[in-house]
Protein backbone atom coordinates (compact mmCIF):
# COMPACT_ATOMS: atom_id res chain seq x y z
CA UNK A 1 0.00 0.00 0.00
CA UNK A 2 1.55 3.26 -1.09
CA UNK A 3 0.66 6.12 1.23
CA UNK A 4 0.97 9.73 0.15
CA UNK A 5 3.63 11.91 1.76
CA UNK A 6 1.90 13.96 4.41
CA UNK A 7 2.04 14.43 8.15
CA UNK A 8 -0.95 12.19 8.79
CA UNK A 9 0.20 9.50 6.40
CA UNK A 10 3.66 9.51 7.94
CA UNK A 11 2.07 9.12 11.36
CA UNK A 12 0.18 6.05 10.13
CA UNK A 13 3.38 4.64 8.60
CA UNK A 14 5.16 5.23 11.90
CA UNK A 15 2.45 3.59 13.97
CA UNK A 16 2.18 0.50 11.77
CA UNK A 17 5.92 0.10 11.85
CA UNK A 18 6.27 0.58 15.55
CA UNK A 19 3.71 -1.82 17.02
CA UNK A 20 5.67 -3.46 19.74
CA UNK A 21 3.38 -4.89 22.39
CA UNK A 22 6.27 -5.89 24.62
CA UNK A 23 7.25 -2.25 24.82
CA UNK A 24 3.72 -1.52 26.03
CA UNK A 25 4.45 -3.65 29.09
CA UNK A 26 7.60 -1.68 29.85
CA UNK A 27 6.22 1.76 29.10
CA UNK A 28 2.63 1.44 30.31
CA UNK A 29 2.40 -1.74 32.38
CA UNK A 30 2.83 -0.13 35.76
CA UNK A 31 0.53 2.76 34.94
CA UNK A 32 -2.26 0.48 33.72
CA UNK A 33 -1.78 -1.80 36.74
CA UNK A 34 -2.00 1.13 39.15
CA UNK A 35 -5.05 2.53 37.39
CA UNK A 36 -6.77 -0.85 37.64
CA UNK A 37 -5.70 -1.32 41.26
CA UNK A 38 -7.32 1.97 42.29
CA UNK A 39 -10.57 0.74 40.76
CA UNK A 40 -10.73 -2.93 41.66
CA UNK A 41 -8.49 -3.07 44.76
CA UNK A 42 -7.41 -6.68 44.28
CA UNK A 43 -3.94 -7.16 42.74
CA UNK A 44 -4.85 -10.38 40.89
CA UNK A 45 -7.91 -8.81 39.34
CA UNK A 46 -5.91 -5.73 38.39
CA UNK A 47 -3.31 -7.91 36.69
CA UNK A 48 -5.96 -9.81 34.77
CA UNK A 49 -7.45 -6.55 33.56
CA UNK A 50 -4.07 -5.32 32.35
CA UNK A 51 -3.57 -8.56 30.46
CA UNK A 52 -7.02 -8.39 28.87
CA UNK A 53 -6.34 -4.77 27.93
CA UNK A 54 -3.07 -5.52 26.17
CA UNK A 55 -4.52 -8.53 24.33
CA UNK A 56 -7.43 -6.40 23.14
CA UNK A 57 -5.03 -3.65 22.13
CA UNK A 58 -3.03 -6.08 20.02
CA UNK A 59 -6.22 -7.25 18.29
CA UNK A 60 -7.45 -3.75 17.52
CA UNK A 61 -4.19 -1.97 16.81
CA UNK A 62 -5.20 -0.99 13.30
CA UNK A 63 -7.91 1.19 14.83
CA UNK A 64 -5.27 3.22 16.62
CA UNK A 65 -3.63 5.49 14.10
CA UNK A 66 -1.62 7.66 16.45
CA UNK A 67 -4.52 10.06 16.78
CA UNK A 68 -4.21 10.08 20.56
CA UNK A 69 -1.42 9.08 22.86
CA UNK A 70 -0.67 5.39 23.11
CA UNK A 71 -1.23 5.49 26.85
CA UNK A 72 -4.55 7.31 26.43
CA UNK A 73 -5.69 4.72 23.93
CA UNK A 74 -4.68 1.79 26.17
CA UNK A 75 -6.35 3.50 29.12
CA UNK A 76 -9.58 3.75 27.15
CA UNK A 77 -9.52 0.00 26.56
CA UNK A 78 -8.77 -0.59 30.25
CA UNK A 79 -11.73 1.57 31.28
CA UNK A 80 -14.04 -0.60 29.17
CA UNK A 81 -12.55 -3.74 30.71
CA UNK A 82 -13.09 -2.30 34.19
CA UNK A 83 -16.72 -1.53 33.40
CA UNK A 84 -17.19 -5.05 32.01
CA UNK A 85 -15.68 -6.41 35.20
CA UNK A 86 -18.21 -4.51 37.32
CA UNK A 87 -20.99 -5.64 35.03
CA UNK A 88 -19.99 -9.27 35.56
CA UNK A 89 -19.53 -8.70 39.28
CA UNK A 90 -23.04 -7.22 39.52
CA UNK A 91 -24.47 -10.58 38.46
CA UNK A 92 -23.12 -12.19 41.61
CA UNK A 93 -23.17 -9.38 44.10
CA UNK A 94 -25.90 -6.87 44.80
CA UNK A 95 -25.11 -3.24 44.18
CA UNK A 96 -27.96 -1.96 46.26
CA UNK A 97 -25.74 -1.08 49.20
CA UNK A 98 -27.99 1.48 50.80
CA UNK A 99 -26.98 0.79 54.39
CA UNK A 100 -23.71 2.66 54.11
CA UNK A 101 -23.72 5.99 55.89
CA UNK A 102 -27.40 5.71 56.76
CA UNK A 103 -26.86 7.16 60.24
CA UNK A 104 -23.18 8.01 60.43
CA UNK A 105 -23.54 11.65 59.52
CA UNK A 106 -26.35 12.28 62.00
CA UNK A 107 -24.07 13.91 64.54
CA UNK A 108 -23.06 16.49 61.94
CA UNK A 109 -26.57 17.83 62.01
CA UNK A 110 -28.75 19.33 64.68
CA UNK A 111 -32.19 18.18 63.68
CA UNK A 112 -32.36 18.80 59.94
CA UNK A 113 -29.77 21.57 59.82
CA UNK A 114 -25.97 21.58 59.83
CA UNK A 115 -24.23 21.79 63.18
CA UNK A 116 -22.18 24.93 62.58
CA UNK A 117 -19.14 23.58 64.41
CA UNK A 118 -19.10 20.26 62.56
CA UNK A 119 -20.41 21.26 59.16
CA UNK A 120 -18.40 22.00 56.02
CA UNK A 121 -15.47 24.31 56.73
CA UNK A 122 -13.71 26.67 54.35
CA UNK A 123 -11.24 24.65 52.32
CA UNK A 124 -7.98 26.56 52.42
CA UNK A 125 -5.71 26.60 50.61
CA UNK A 126 -7.81 26.35 47.50
CA UNK A 127 -8.51 22.75 46.36
CA UNK A 128 -7.00 23.62 42.96
CA UNK A 129 -3.61 24.06 44.60
CA UNK A 130 -3.90 20.64 46.24
CA UNK A 131 -4.06 18.90 42.85
CA UNK A 132 -0.32 19.50 42.39
CA UNK A 133 0.62 17.80 45.63
CA UNK A 134 1.54 14.12 45.63
CA UNK A 135 0.49 13.80 49.27
CA UNK A 136 -2.96 15.04 48.37
CA UNK A 137 -3.43 12.16 45.92
CA UNK A 138 -2.22 9.69 48.52
CA UNK A 139 -4.81 11.11 50.90
CA UNK A 140 -7.52 10.95 48.26
CA UNK A 141 -6.74 7.35 47.47
CA UNK A 142 -6.88 6.33 51.11
CA UNK A 143 -10.24 8.14 51.46
CA UNK A 144 -11.48 6.28 48.39
CA UNK A 145 -10.33 2.98 49.87
CA UNK A 146 -12.39 3.67 52.99
CA UNK A 147 -15.61 3.65 50.98
CA UNK A 148 -17.39 0.31 50.63
CA UNK A 149 -16.27 -1.20 47.30
CA UNK A 150 -19.59 -0.82 45.60
CA UNK A 151 -20.04 2.82 46.59
CA UNK A 152 -16.52 3.54 45.31
CA UNK A 153 -17.30 1.68 42.06
CA UNK A 154 -20.38 3.80 41.49
CA UNK A 155 -18.63 7.05 42.37
CA UNK A 156 -15.66 6.35 40.09
CA UNK A 157 -17.75 5.15 37.15
CA UNK A 158 -19.61 8.46 37.38
CA UNK A 159 -16.81 10.86 38.23
CA UNK A 160 -13.67 9.34 36.78
CA UNK A 161 -15.04 7.51 33.74
CA UNK A 162 -17.85 10.06 33.35
CA UNK A 163 -20.45 7.45 32.43
CA UNK A 164 -23.99 8.78 32.60
CA UNK A 165 -26.74 7.62 34.92
CA UNK A 166 -28.36 5.28 32.40
CA UNK A 167 -25.07 3.55 31.55
CA UNK A 168 -24.20 2.91 35.19
CA UNK A 169 -27.69 1.68 36.08
CA UNK A 170 -27.62 -0.73 33.14
CA UNK A 171 -24.17 -2.05 33.97
CA UNK A 172 -24.74 -2.54 37.68
CA UNK A 173 -28.43 -3.47 37.48
CA UNK A 174 -29.53 -0.78 39.88
CA UNK A 175 -32.31 1.75 39.80
CA UNK A 176 -31.74 5.45 39.28
CA UNK A 177 -32.78 6.06 42.87
CA UNK A 178 -30.26 3.53 44.18
CA UNK A 179 -27.59 5.26 42.13
CA UNK A 180 -28.42 8.69 43.49
CA UNK A 181 -28.44 7.49 47.10
CA UNK A 182 -25.06 5.79 46.67
CA UNK A 183 -23.58 8.83 44.95
CA UNK A 184 -24.92 11.14 47.64
CA UNK A 185 -23.57 9.05 50.50
CA UNK A 186 -20.26 8.37 48.76
CA UNK A 187 -19.74 12.07 48.09
CA UNK A 188 -20.68 12.95 51.65
CA UNK A 189 -18.18 10.46 53.07
CA UNK A 190 -15.38 11.44 50.69
CA UNK A 191 -15.91 15.13 51.38
CA UNK A 192 -15.79 14.48 55.09
CA UNK A 193 -12.64 12.36 54.79
CA UNK A 194 -10.83 14.92 52.66
CA UNK A 195 -11.78 17.74 54.99
CA UNK A 196 -10.55 15.85 58.03
CA UNK A 197 -7.36 14.44 56.55
CA UNK A 198 -6.25 17.16 54.20
CA UNK A 199 -7.82 20.58 54.58
CA UNK A 200 -8.14 20.61 58.34
CA UNK A 201 -4.57 19.38 58.74
CA UNK A 202 -3.27 21.99 56.33
CA UNK A 203 -5.00 24.77 58.19
CA UNK A 204 -3.72 23.48 61.54
CA UNK A 205 -0.20 23.56 60.15
CA UNK A 206 -0.65 27.16 59.10
CA UNK A 207 -1.79 28.31 62.51
CA UNK A 208 0.88 26.22 64.20
CA UNK A 209 -1.50 24.42 66.50
CA UNK A 210 -1.54 20.72 67.32
CA UNK A 211 -0.69 18.40 64.43
CA UNK A 212 2.60 19.00 62.63
CA UNK B 1 -33.91 27.87 61.24
CA UNK B 2 -30.25 28.92 61.12
CA UNK B 3 -29.27 31.23 63.93
CA UNK B 4 -31.81 29.94 66.40
CA UNK B 5 -30.37 26.66 67.54
CA UNK B 6 -26.95 26.09 66.05
CA UNK B 7 -24.66 25.01 68.90
CA UNK B 8 -22.21 27.68 70.02
CA UNK B 9 -22.35 29.92 66.97
CA UNK B 10 -23.56 33.41 67.72
CA UNK B 11 -25.11 35.30 64.83
CA UNK B 12 -21.89 37.36 64.66
CA UNK B 13 -19.84 34.22 63.93
CA UNK B 14 -22.24 32.87 61.33
CA UNK B 15 -20.51 33.26 57.96
CA UNK B 16 -23.75 33.14 56.01
CA UNK B 17 -24.87 36.17 54.07
CA UNK B 18 -27.93 36.67 56.22
CA UNK B 19 -27.31 36.18 59.92
CA UNK B 20 -30.10 38.00 61.72
CA UNK B 21 -28.11 41.11 62.64
CA UNK B 22 -31.24 43.17 62.48
CA UNK B 23 -34.97 42.86 62.33
CA UNK B 24 -35.09 42.81 58.51
CA UNK B 25 -32.54 40.01 58.23
CA UNK B 26 -34.31 37.99 60.85
CA UNK B 27 -37.58 38.32 58.96
CA UNK B 28 -35.91 37.37 55.70
CA UNK B 29 -34.30 34.38 57.33
CA UNK B 30 -37.64 33.22 58.74
CA UNK B 31 -39.27 33.67 55.35
CA UNK B 32 -36.56 31.82 53.46
CA UNK B 33 -36.30 29.06 56.05
CA UNK B 34 -40.01 28.37 55.88
CA UNK B 35 -40.04 28.14 52.09
CA UNK B 36 -36.85 26.21 51.41
CA UNK B 37 -35.71 22.68 52.25
CA UNK B 38 -33.65 21.94 55.36
CA UNK B 39 -29.91 21.24 55.11
CA UNK B 40 -30.29 17.45 55.22
CA UNK B 41 -32.56 17.66 52.20
CA UNK B 42 -30.45 20.34 50.54
CA UNK B 43 -27.31 18.22 50.51
CA UNK B 44 -29.23 15.40 48.83
CA UNK B 45 -30.57 17.83 46.24
CA UNK B 46 -27.13 19.29 45.64
CA UNK B 47 -25.80 15.83 44.88
CA UNK B 48 -28.76 15.12 42.62
CA UNK B 49 -28.25 18.42 40.81
CA UNK B 50 -24.93 17.03 39.60
CA UNK B 51 -26.82 14.27 37.80
CA UNK B 52 -29.94 15.93 36.49
CA UNK B 53 -31.18 19.46 35.95
CA UNK B 54 -33.49 20.20 38.83
CA UNK B 55 -36.75 22.05 38.19
CA UNK B 56 -36.29 25.82 38.23
CA UNK B 57 -38.30 26.27 41.43
CA UNK B 58 -35.99 23.91 43.29
CA UNK B 59 -32.93 25.61 41.87
CA UNK B 60 -34.20 28.96 43.11
CA UNK B 61 -34.93 27.49 46.52
CA UNK B 62 -31.40 26.14 46.74
CA UNK B 63 -29.96 29.58 45.90
CA UNK B 64 -32.16 31.16 48.55
CA UNK B 65 -31.11 28.55 51.09
CA UNK B 66 -27.46 29.43 50.44
CA UNK B 67 -28.21 33.00 51.57
CA UNK B 68 -28.97 31.75 55.05
CA UNK B 69 -26.59 28.80 55.13
CA UNK B 70 -22.90 29.15 54.33
CA UNK B 71 -22.39 25.45 55.15
CA UNK B 72 -24.57 24.20 52.32
CA UNK B 73 -22.96 26.74 50.03
CA UNK B 74 -19.54 25.33 50.95
CA UNK B 75 -20.87 21.80 50.54
CA UNK B 76 -21.85 22.56 46.94
CA UNK B 77 -18.39 24.00 46.27
CA UNK B 78 -16.84 20.90 47.79
CA UNK B 79 -18.92 18.61 45.59
CA UNK B 80 -17.66 20.44 42.54
CA UNK B 81 -14.10 20.21 43.81
CA UNK B 82 -14.56 16.46 44.35
CA UNK B 83 -15.68 16.10 40.75
CA UNK B 84 -12.59 17.98 39.57
CA UNK B 85 -10.36 15.79 41.72
CA UNK B 86 -11.85 12.51 40.51
CA UNK B 87 -11.72 13.51 36.86
CA UNK B 88 -8.06 14.56 37.28
CA UNK B 89 -7.08 11.24 38.82
CA UNK B 90 -5.89 9.65 35.55
CA UNK B 91 -3.04 12.20 35.44
CA UNK B 92 -2.05 11.40 39.02
CA UNK B 93 -2.27 7.62 39.14
CA UNK B 94 1.48 7.38 39.72
CA UNK B 95 1.29 9.88 42.59
CA UNK B 96 -1.02 7.74 44.68
CA UNK B 97 0.20 4.25 43.85
CA UNK B 98 3.55 2.93 44.95
CA UNK B 99 2.62 -0.53 43.63
CA UNK B 100 4.19 -1.95 40.48
CA UNK B 101 3.55 -5.00 38.34
CA UNK B 102 5.87 -7.73 39.61
CA UNK B 103 8.72 -8.47 37.21
CA UNK B 104 7.56 -12.07 36.83
CA UNK B 105 4.10 -10.87 35.79
CA UNK B 106 5.64 -8.53 33.24
CA UNK B 107 7.67 -11.39 31.79
CA UNK B 108 4.63 -13.62 31.58
CA UNK B 109 2.69 -10.84 29.90
CA UNK B 110 5.41 -10.23 27.33
CA UNK B 111 5.63 -13.94 26.52
CA UNK B 112 1.89 -14.15 26.10
CA UNK B 113 1.91 -11.12 23.80
CA UNK B 114 4.77 -12.58 21.77
CA UNK B 115 2.69 -15.71 21.33
CA UNK B 116 -0.35 -13.71 20.22
CA UNK B 117 1.64 -11.69 17.75
CA UNK B 118 2.48 -14.73 15.64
Amino acid sequence: MKLPNSGAANAVRESLRSVNPEAWVDQHGDYLYRYALIRVRHPEVAEDLVQETLFAALRTYTNFRGTSSERGWLCGILRNKICDHFREHAREVSYTDLEFLRDEMSHKFIGQDWNHDLGPAEWKPDPEAALDRKEFWETFRSCLDKLPERVADVFMLREMDELDTAQICEALRISENNLWVMLHRGRMALRECLQLNWFERKSKMKTGTGWS
Amino acid sequence: MSSFHKSSSLPAENPSLLTGRNWLERSLIRLIASHTPKCREVVKLLSQSMEVTLPITLRIKLRLHHLICAWCQRYERHLRALRKVASSLPEHVDDCCPETLPASSKERLKQALRGKGR
